[in-house]
């Protein structure tokens, strides 16, 4: 037993709490931005879909350690 | 001969992702993703197989494992998948022919893939006429949607990219998406493969700069593109800062790709093994009560998404590689606009 067990939920669990803090601010502004503009929406949604990508591809690291590391649990 | 550069591309990443046989390499060296979830519930029935090599009886669980009606359906299924490593003295009893199969299954979905993709768009293709049939018609939208999508980033010169990038995303598309087709595993949720389409991204994009812009310009435009004394004062800072950005692209870009896909599929493989431990009082049924089949509707959706981002990805890569008064943002604006 070792404190990989611990600390690689609790990886996952603090990066998917900093990009769910992104994702929320760069949606929001997004939506913000589409109501305000409903004309600008393609490209404000292929912007908001490329920062999304971006932000969320941290939580994947962090997820890739745990599926890589799961044998040394 | 223009209609010939789609597969030109497609047959460059056959070969990129059938030069790296040992592909599931990565998911088996890291032992079992079912495991914590079905040593969960005591059931010795389901859980002896999956965790068998790693409790201290050898004797009597490599029995068991060896009995082929007495390994658990989990095991099978996470086997398939590539999951679970066959144990040392098990291999001995497998058929060469399986093992075969099982080290070239990554090329050999890479192929029904591409083989796919091939068959549909050439025979929609091949017979054209004026008033399309359906299948005329359906590869046509693809086509055509996929044309406007490109030249609304890039602009005029997108058609010149229109090939290699439509097929770098029904390619992904397609392999992300056969991954939910019983018996197949996607072949994007090995790392090699994501790796090899990143590299071809990378390595066309530096040849379109450095065919466009020239060597100069190319080295102009990685020291950061400086137009005063501070500017040029900053370039031996800014260049290997460009550099590493540039050599981080393909790393981020596959590393995205492949951790989507095969978190996508491990979430869809554990619930797998966690309807079947639910059931596992049914004595020896390979029965389960279907706990992945929201998560496939949820991996439909990744499926689009992440072969959409890889293509924007590298969209966006060319159109920062292309010289500048190609794609003013005017000239880009009024595209979008008008294809939108």
């Amino acid at each position: 037993m070792n404190l990989l067990g611990l600390g690689l939920p609790l990886g996952v669990g603090l990066a998917a709490l900093g990009s769910g803090i992104g994702l929320g601010k760069a949606v929001g502004g997004a939506m913000e931005a589409m109501g305000r503009q409903p004309e600008a929406i393609p490209r404000i949604q292929t912007a908001m879909v490329i920062g999304a990508a971006f932000i969320e591809a941290l939580t994947i690291y962090a997820l890739l350690t745990v599926l890589l590391l799961q044998g040394k649990l | 001969m223009k209609r010939l550069a789609p597969l030109v591309s497609l047959v460059m990443v056959a070969l990129l992702s059938l030069c790296l046989p040992g592909n599931n390499s990565m998911a088996q060296e890291h032992g079992t993703t079912g495991h914590t979830t079905t040593a969960g519930d005591a059931h010795a029935t389901d859980a002896h197989a999956t965790d068998a090599h790693r409790e201290a009886k050898p004797d009597k669980v490599q029995e068991a494992f060896h009995t082929a009606e007495n390994s658990s359906f989990v095991d099978l299924i996470l086997k398939q998948m590539g999951y679970v490593k066959p144990h040392e003295g098990e291999e001995d009893h497998n058929d060469p022919t399986l093992k075969t199969l099982a080290m070239f299954q990554m090329p050999i979905i890479s192929a029904v893939v591409i083989f796919l993709i091939m068959g549909v768009l050439v025979a929609g293709a091949s017979k054209r006429e004026m008033i399309p049939g359906r299948h005329q018609n359906l590869v046509e939208l693809i086509i055509g949607g996929f044309d406007d999508f490109i030249q609304g980033i890039l602009g005029l010169q997108g058609r010149h990219f229109l090939p290699f990038l439509g097929t770098l995303f029904l390619y992904i598309w397609i392999s992300n998406l056969i991954g939910l087709v019983p018996f197949f595993k996607s072949p994007t949720s090995s790392f090699n493969t994501t790796v090899g389409l990143a590299i071809c991204v990378f390595l066309y994009v530096h040849w379109t700069g450095i065919r466009r812009n020239g060597i100069g310009g190319y080295i102009y435009h990685l020291a950061g593109e400086p137009k005063d004394a501070i500017g040029w004062g900053m370039v031996p800072l800014l260049f290997p800062l460009h550099v590493i950005g540039e050599l981080a692209k393909p790393m981020s870009l596959s590393l995205r790709l492949f951790g989507n896909i095969f978190g996508e599929e491990t979430l869809i493989a554990v619930f797998v093994g966690l309807g079947i431990g639910a059931m596992a009082f049914l004595p020896m049924m390979p029965v389960g009560i279907p706990f992945q089949v929201p998560f496939m509707f949820l991996g439909l959706l990744t499926c689009t998404i992440q072969a959409l981002v890889f293509t924007l990805l590298s969209t966006i890569y060319f159109a920062l590689m292309l010289p500048h008064h190609d794609h003013e943002p005017g000239h880009a604006e009024g595209h979008a606009a008008a294809h939108h």
